[in-house]
Order: C-alpha cells, then structure tokens, then sequence
C-alpha cells in the first residue's frame, strides 16, 4: 500500500512538470496590440466598441488590434497601479480627470506633450488634465459638470436666480403638494463647489485650500437655509434617494451631472428640462460646477515604438465625426474645439444648455491636493449641515485639516 | 462549446491541485522513511532543491534557476534538520494530513505578510512608488511608520485610541448579538416542529444574498423618510401618544446615528450564519443527557446552563473567535452604508480608516504597518480568548 | 388523569405556537429585505429606493430580467461562479477534514502554534492584500485562470473549516474509534468510517461556509480575471454598477437570480445539517 503510494507520487513529479509547462498562457502583449482599459459606465460599452470596429476597417489599421477591458471606477485605479508596478499596465486607460494626478505625480503616466496638438481642444477641458505645465491626456469629451434638471409637469421653466427659485418653493410647489421643491446630493462636497464659487470662493488656490473663507461660510449657510429654514430641501438625501424623488415626481428640481441626461431624457421623455444652475441673488454671482471630462493617458511603459500607433489611435476616437457621433449617442459634449461648434451641436437644446454651463463652469483642478479637500470638506460639510458644528467652526477645522492631510500625504 | 471547455479547464485545475497534494505528501513521505538513514541528509540536499528548481524553470517562474536553487537548498537543509532532530518520526500520519493544508495557506499567505511586513520598515508612497519599481529598493524608515500609528489618525476627528476604542466596542456589540440571535434562532428551530426546513431556509438569507445588495436594500430601509423603520415609528407615535410623549419619532439614522444604523444591519447580516454554526453544534449533543436531566427533574434553563452551553463550547468558540476577527476587520458593511466615496467618519472603524489612508491618500507604508498593527493586536485577543477557553476546559 | 393531560396537551400547543410565532417574526425580517430587492428589479426607470412601501411597484414589469438574460452574459458569468464554487468547496472541505482529524487526534510539536497561526491567517486586512496578490500571480501566470481562485479560495477558507471541524471531531468520544483500531481497522480507515459519517452537521457547516465565501467573492476575482467571458457573476454584475448611474433593476433581478443557487444549497444541505441526531444512538 504505502509502496503504491510513493510510487505514484514518484511518477507523478515528471507528468506535472511537463503538463505545466505546456498549460502556460500565451503573452498576448505585442506592437500591434493596443490594450485599453475603461470604467464607463455599461450602456457606453457598445458605442466604444462601434468606434473600435471602425478602426479597424481603415486599411492602415488592419493588423491591429485593440483589447477593451472594463473595470469599475475605483478597480481601475488600483489594478492600474498594480499592473503598472508589475510592468504589464495597459497602453491606455480613460478615464475622468480624478485620477490622473495620482497617476502623474507617481509616474504611472507619461505626458501627451508633442503627440497631440492642445490647441484643437477646449481650453478648460486641456487645463483640468494640466499639472506643472504638462498635458496628461487627451480629452475625449467635455463636461461632468453639474447643472439643473427640472419637472416641466411643475415648472415651464429654470428659475434664472435662487430668488424666482424660492419664490416657486414657496408657492407653485406647495400647490403642487410636492414632497420637496428641489433636491440635490448635499453630502457630496462636489455638489458644494459650485455654490461656493457663486459666493466667490473656490476650494483650492495653485495647490493650497482655501477652504475657511467668508464664502465657505455662505455657502454652508446656504445649505443649512435650505434644509432647516424654508425646508424646501431634504433634511437627509443623497444620490440615489434625490434621483428617486425626482423620477417619482416628488420634487420639481434636482442638481445632477450631465452623465445623467441621456437617461432622465429616456425616462421623462418631452417633460424634462435642463437649465443653469440659478444665480445667487444675494451675489448676483453665477455658481461655477466643476469641469473635466474623459480622457486617454498613456501608460508610461509603453514603448517608444508604439506611441505612433497610439497617437494615430487617439486622433481617430477623438476626430470630428467621432465627436459629434459620441453626443448623439451619448449625450457627451465634444471636447475637440472643431466639433464643440458644429451645427449638429450648437442647434441641439439640450446641448446649448449644457454648453452655456460649462461656460459657467471652471476646471477641476487634478493636483493631488484635492484628494485631502474632498475628504476634509466631506466629513465637516456633514457635521455641519447636521448641527454637529457651527459654521465657523467647521470651515476652520476644515482647512485646518486638509492642510495637515496634505502634509502628511507629501511627508 | 465554451461550457464544455470550462468544465475541461475546472477538472484540469483540480487534477493540477490533486497532483500538487499528491507531490507535497511524497515530498514529506520520504522524509518520514527515510530521516534517519546517513545518506538521506546529502541526497535531500541534492536532489529535492534541483527538482524544485527545475520544475521553477519549467513553470517560467525564474529566467535564471541559480538564486532559487540556493533558496530551496537552505529551506530544504533546514526542514531534513528539523524531521531529524525535532519531528524523528513521530506522528507521521498527523503531519501528512496537515501538510496540503499548510502549504496551501504558506502559498497564499506568506508571501504577503513579508511583504507588507517589508513595506512598513521603509517608505513608499506617492513620490516613491517608481523609484521602487525602477530600482527595486525603497528608503529605509525604520520605526517611524509605527510611531506615526499611534500618534497619528488616519481620521480627521477621531485620534487613534478612540478609534481604537470604538473599534472594540463595535466588534464586542456585533459578536454578541451575532451569537445570542444565533442561539436563540437555533434554539427555536431545534424543537420538533413543523416546516423547520423551510424556515431554516428562509431564515439563512441575509447570509446567502449577496451582502451589496443586501446592505443597500436594508439601507434603504433606514432613510429618514421613507424607510420602512420610520415609517413605522411615525405610525407607533401617532397611535400610541404616550410613546411620543417618551421620544418614538423618526430618526435621522444616516447621519446622526451611522454606526448605530451600520451595527444594526451588520447583526442581521451576522445572524443566520452563527445560527447554522450553533444549530450544527446543537446536533453533537447526546439526547441521553436530557433525558437523564429530566429524570433528574432539572428546568430548562438548568438543562441550558449545565448541559448545551459546555457542550457546545466546542464548536461554538472557533466560530466566536473567528467572527470576532472578521467583525473587528469588517467594512464593507461601513463602507456602503455611509457611502461609497469615504463618507462620515463617525461610523469609521480602524480598518475603513486603514483603507482611507492606503487608497485615498496612497501612504502605502503607513498603512502596511496599521496593518500589521491590527494584525498584532488582533493575534493578542485571539490568543486571550483561546487561553480562557482552555481555562474553561480545564475548570469543566 | 385525563384532565390532567388535556391541560399537557394545551400547554404543549401553546408552546409549539409561541416557537412559531417567534420563528415567523425572525423570518419576516429576514425575508422582506429581499423582498424590496425583488420590487427594485421590477421597477421601472433604475430606481434603487422608492418612497413608498408598497412591494409590488406601479408598472411592474419583468424588463430587467429579459435584459439581463440577453443583453449580457449573465449565464455564462453564473456558470464560472458554479464551477469554481464547487470545485473550491470540495478541495476546500477535503482538505480541511484531514487537517481537522490531524487537530483532534493527535498531540505532536506545533500543535497549538498550528492552531494560532490558522487564525492568524485571516487577521490582516483584506483589502491590504491585493497588491502582493496581484503581483504573486502575476509572477506564476495565473492571470486570468481559475486554478489561482480555486487555490486562493480553498485556502482561505480553511482555517474556519479546520477549527469547526476540529471543534466537532472534539466531542466525539475516542473509545469509537479505539474499538475500531483493536478490531485492525488502520487510523485513516477509523476516520474514513466512523468519524467522518458522525460529523455530517460540522462537515456541511463547512460546505456551506466554502460554498457561500467563494459564491460571493469578489476582491481576489477582481485581480484575477479580466476578460468578461471568464468572470464570475459577481464581477459580471458588477459591471452594471457606474460611478453615479447604476442599473439597479437589472442589478437587483441579478442578484435575486444568484440568491436562488445558494438557498437550493441550504435547503438540500438541512438534510446533512441536522443527521448527527443519529449520533445520539451510537453515543447512548
């Protein structure tokens, strides 16, 4: 029995060497490849695909090949850095702005510098992906700004300031017996920012915070005036419940970002409206939503050789009729200047609106700093729109601790 | 087709898993026969390091088979010492059965844990992170990673040692329920009576959806509005004046009570899985013990004291043990409740703080060593626990 | 005499009532979760929560499941997870069945430490794993493949397998299998005979456990598998949740679907989960 037993362990030991050796996958990395990773969302994955197909028919383009994989948003950034300190990260990722500090700042990404030309481009999308001067990717659309949706079972049209704003609160809504007049995402500092720049302020200053200021405190004022004194805000709502209330009709407006258009569009059909987030009537100021968009970055493994191929890639994804394309498909705004003024475009309702608001709107800055604003700003905007803090108090402990977790980031 | 050649591709693996267990046996089979021989300490040193060698070769592990040829030569002089001198044989059958087992967990886990154990003495982060991969070395940082775990908070508000201190409290408060629901549940069902299996069932579902879903929907529950709970308090307050009057009333759970409102789903998750561990353990109790309790004329609740809680200690304590380390180290619970981007920090235990500072801020070396430091703090505990339980053993 | 029984009786029917009811209230709280899940995969227009509480929704439909089946790969991500389920839980079990016998029976150096550094095992945050892992099977090659998850998941799950096992194997009495060895039978027989047919209850346990901890994972598959005909459903329907938009009707009628595998397995497994009775005979 035992001798049985050594005995075929004995013999097993060759079998096994030679079965693993040939059950080795096959590296499928090489020039005509190109890799490509993305975190979009999944009814995008088909028109990515559409414009894969149609580069390859071009004759130039026949022995190549471009592998798309898909991961969600914060799987990409931890697989990339994974797969970049392995050496085996892919030739280009696309993706929001976020990100791309980190990557830059960490040298998973190279600059596109001399392979694209910047000045095709809208000018604040190019400077939400520019970090000490350089370019970091090439943008593929223009926008994830914020901006107002409206009800027009409810209202005909977007209020111009929060006055005609407060003044349909107070009487249309009520008649109406909404459950709330408007509701938006008031835990998410990114739904802060715009208000912020409307009483003239902005969370970050070349790399510094600048969060404890008299705007700050307006603006949290303004949240609070909103949920505990007109209560014409939900006391307690984040994303999912303002978009529950908004596709129930139960609120006439909601704060959302362009990604969500094409899908209100689909679910509202003709009663949906989209307008400028309202002027601050007390400021007279206009708020100013974050502006970035998609963009391709380019690994910084990638081989001299390739980047040919690449370039010749990206200009192709980002080329006119592939821009326009892309807004009647997805309901993205071209970030390529060209396209940005096409009839197709400028004659569109929907992307007018869109398009006055990202002329309202400022870049969002990609410094790595704004990783510690966000999270300071997000635990004392909560503990002062729940009375945890007073107003003064939180907008100091705020700045006071981004500019630590700054430090220490940087240490 | 693609089916036809998963199935392929699974037995495969599992023939590659039988093989390698087959190898590992072998391996430590020879060493028990043969350990005392005189020949047996050069042979081993010889050849089992160029078989392992080769087969890194021939797996394409190593370009060059010399470094891993010295590395098998050292292990394998110090496991021939080791069954020469310590083990000599004795309790082969003990140590065969073990080895798979062992190797298995050495494979996964080893590995990792020098690695984060290497990354806490130096200090990678942001501005370092290709100079590593470019060269491979990191700057030394000796101790300070440490320090900066118990001087530092990854959190804004809450300093390490309340966090600590929540942490604790959040783990005991979980556990407790976990283990009392579990056994009153198991008790219950463990009565002659009709439709067990199906409630048995019905009642594992928190354990087998899948925990996101799961936890969003019962999160949904805990609005503010227009959440089941509330819904019903409101209804309790309006029918019932006198409880108004004592302070029933809507909660605002999200964002004045978070960890409360992420404790609450974290037990109803928990539940069903130590009542399927306690209704197991309810099964290795001899019936004759009861019946000779009843002769006795004991109550039930003497009969619960004096005869299922020590026998089922048992099978009870790995599961109390264990669930305390998973619930000490448990976020995703946290993590979708105050939601996905990092939240309120009043509902943060260690480990989501941990995860703040490694992923949101990339203080990889930081946060190695606040691992290793929950690490050590946790072997402590488990330790503790396992000694008063033999203590118990012992008393009984 | 007779009285006396009928009040037994009525006592005993009150009992069995109360047992009921309280049962029901447990289960009630654990079934209407899902039942709000089953409402969101029945809504129309992707809303994860509703204002109102009624299960049924307004214009209830089945779309999401008719999309989920067709427009993705929903079955083919179910099948990887059910094989390499399978396949994990039986390694898994197996393995830990032996180790657990070697921890029960036997008194040998590094028995205790064995014991501790199991436990060790699952005290180092997940989440701080992944890199080395990443790296790890990178270097073996396993990108990709099953025969990493199968490995990394039987593996994780042993060390609560073996110490539940043990824990089981602890109570049962060593005279059983005494009696065996004088009868000849050899130590791995007595086990193969007598113990593991005891411990049933601890063995399903056990089962369950590697069934439910490989059914759901999800941060080892993540680093492992990149290519959307090889992943498990969990990645697959992951795919629907975006940064701000997610499909939730056809996320929540997915993960009623992948509930569904996973209650069959208990249902059947009640049968294993509670015939150690029989060992109240052979005790006795």
């Amino acid at each position: 029995m035992k001798r049985i037993f050594s005995g075929v362990a004995l013999a097993l030991l060759p079998v096994i060497l030679f079965l693993c050796s040939c059950s080795r996958p096959k590296s499928p990395l090489d020039a005509s490849t190109i890799i490509l990773w993305e975190q979009e969302d999944a009814q995008v994955a088909p028109y990515i695909d559409s414009v894969l197909a149609a580069f390859k028919k071009l004759p130039e383009n026949k022995a190549i090949r471009v592998v798309r994989t898909h991961y969600q948003t914060e799987d990409l950034r931890s697989q990339f850095q994974s797969a970049s300190l392995a050496g085996v990260a892919p030739d280009l990722i696309m993706c929001p702005s976020d990100t791309a500090g980190l990557f830059a700042v960490s040298g998973f990404i190279r600059p596109v510098d001399g392979l694209i030309d910047a000045s095709k481009y809208n000018k604040t999308v190019i400077q939400a992906i520019t970090l000490d001067g350089k370019i970091w990717g090439v943008p593929v659309s223009n926008g994830n700004h914020l901006m107002l949706f409206f009800n027009r079972k409810y209202s005909k049209t977007a209020p111009k300031d929060t006055d005609e704003l407060f003044k349909f609160c107070a009487a249309e809504a009520k008649a109406y017996k909404l459950d709330f007049c408007m509701a938006f995402d008031m835990g998410e500092p990114f739904w802060l920012m715009p208000w912020l720049a409307a009483f003239g302020g902005w969370p970050i200053d070349n790399k510094t915070p600048a969060l404890d200021t008299p705007a700050m405190r307006s603006a949290i004022n303004f949240y609070l005036d909103l949920k505990y004194n007109r209560k014409y805000a939900p006391p307690e709502c984040d994303y999912n419940c303002m978009d529950s209330l908004f596709k129930e009709g139960k609120t006439a407006f909601i704060i959302n970002g362009d990604w969500a258009i094409s899908g209100y569009q689909q679910y509202f059909k003709k009663d949906l409206g989209l307008g400028l987030m309202p002027k601050v009537s007390s400021t007279g100021l206009w708020p100013a939503p974050m502006v970035s968009g998609k963009y391709f970055m380019i690994s910084s493994g990638v081989k001299p050789e390739k980047l040919a191929v690449l370039q010749r890639f990206m200009e192709f994804y980002t080329n006119r009729d592939n821009q326009i394309r892309q807004f009647k498909e997805l309901q993205r705004l071209p970030a390529l200047a060209e396209a940005f003024r096409a009839p197709e475009i400028t004659g569109a309702e929907i992307a007018r609106v869109s398009m006055e608001q990202i002329s309202k709107g400022r870049p969002m800055s990609m410094a790595t700093e704004m990783r510690a604003i966000w999270d300071s700003a997000r635990n004392y905007l909560g503990l002062a729109t729940s009375r945890k803090l007073s107003v003064e108090d939180a907008t100091r402990k705020m700045q006071e601790n981004a500019a630590q977790k700054i430090s220490e980031m940087n240490r | 087709m693609d089916i036809i050649y998963s199935i392929y591709e699974v037995l495969w693996f599992a023939l590659i898993v039988l093989m390698g267990i087959a190898l590992i046996e072998g391996y430590f089979y020879y060493h028990f026969k043969f350990y005392a021989r005189r020949w047996f300490f050069p042979a081993a040193l010889v050849g089992f390091p160029l078989a392992a060698a080769a087969l890194c070769r021939a797996l394409g592990l190593a370009a060059d088979p010399v470094k891993p040829f010295l590395w098998f030569l050292g292990s394998e002089a110090l496991i021939t010492l080791f069954f020469r001198h310590i083990v000599k044989g004795r309790n082969k059958l003990a140590y065969l059965l073990l080895a798979p087992a062992f190797i298995g967990l050495a494979l996964l886990l080893v590995y990792p844990f020098i690695f984060e154990i290497y990354l806490s003495f130096h200090d990678l982060k942001l501005t370092t992170i290709m100079q590593w991969k470019n060269t491979g070395s990191l700057p030394f940082a000796g101790i300070r990673q440490y320090v900066n775990v118990f001087t530092t908070s990854p959190l804004s508000e809450v300093t390490f040692w309340a966090l600590l201190g929540r942490t604790l409290w959040w783990t005991f408060i979980n556990v407790f329920f976990h283990v009392a629901g579990g056994f009153t549940l198991a008790l219950l069902l463990n009565n002659n009576i009709r439709f067990k299996g199906f409630y048995r069932t019905l009642l594992v579902i928190p354990w087998a959806m899948p925990q996101v879903v799961a936890v969003l929907a019962m999160r949904g529950e805990f609005h503010s509005q227009y959440g089941f709970i509330n819904i019903m308090l409101v209804k309790l307050a309006a029918a019932y004046p006198i409880l108004a009057g004592l302070g029933v009333g809507p909660v605002q759970w999200l964002s004045n009570y978070p960890l409360t409102t992420c404790t609450l789903i974290n037990i109803w998750l928990g539940i069903p899985f130590m009542m399927v561990v306690i209704l197991g353990g309810l099964q290795s109790i001899s019936s004759s013990y009861y019946d000779a309790a009843d002769i006795d004329g004991a109550s039930y609740l003497q009969k619960l004291r004096y005869i299922t809680i020590p026998l089922i200690r048992p099978v009870l304590m790995p599961a109390v043990t264990l669930g305390t380390v998973w619930t000490f180290n448990n976020i995703n619970v946290i993590y979708l409740v105050t939601g996905q981007s990092g939240g309120t920090e009043r509902a943060d235990i260690l480990v989501s703080a941990l995860y703040k500072a490694a992923f949101t801020y990339n203080r990889y070396s930081y946060s190695a060593a606040f691992a290793i430091v929950i690490f050590a703090m946790l072997f402590f505990i488990s330790v503790f626990y396992l000694k008063s339980f033999d203590a118990a053993k012992e008393e009984r | 005499m007779n009285k006396e029984a009928a009040v037994y009786r009525r006592k005993k029917i009150v009992k069995y009532l109360l047992i009921h009811l309280a049962i029901i209230a447990f289960v009630v709280v654990c079934v209407y979760p899902l039942l709000r899940i089953l409402s969101v995969s029945m809504r129309p227009g992707d809303k994860l929560i509703s204002t109102d509480l009624s299960l049924i929704p307004a214009g209830a439909a089945f779309d999401a499941y008719v999309r989920l089946l067709k427009e993705t790969l929903f079955l083919r991500w179910l099948w990887n997870s059910l094989l390499i389920t399978v396949a994990t839980s039986f390694i898994g079990v197996s393995l830990a069945s032996t180790a657990a016998y070697a921890f029960s029976r036997f008194r040998f150096a590094g028995k205790k430490g064995g014991l501790i550094l199991l436990l060790s095992t699952q005290m180092i945050p997940a989440g701080m794993l992944i890199l080395p892992l990443f790296l790890m099977i990178m270097k073996l090659g396993l990108m990709n493949t099953y025969l990493g998850m199968i490995i990394a998941y039987s593996v994780s799950s042993l060390p609560f397998s073996i110490w539940i096992l043990k824990g089981y194997y602890d109570t049962i009495p060593r005279s059983l299998e005494e009696a065996a060895l004088v009868d000849g039978t050899s130590q791995v027989g007595a086990f193969w005979r007598i113990i593991l047919p005891l411990s049933t209850p601890a063995l399903s346990i056990a089962f369950l456990f590697n069934f439910t901890t490989a059914w759901n994972e999800y941060l080892v598959a993540r680093v492992v598998l990149f290519s959307s005909k090889q992943y498990t459903w969990t990645l697959g329907l992951f795919e629907l949740q975006g940064q701000y938009i997610t499909q939730w009707g056809m996320f929540a009628a997915g993960s009623m679907l992948v509930t569904i595998p996973v209650l069959i397995v208990f249902l059947y497994s009640s049968k294993w989960l509670i015939s150690g009775l029989t060992l109240g005979s052979v005790k006795g």
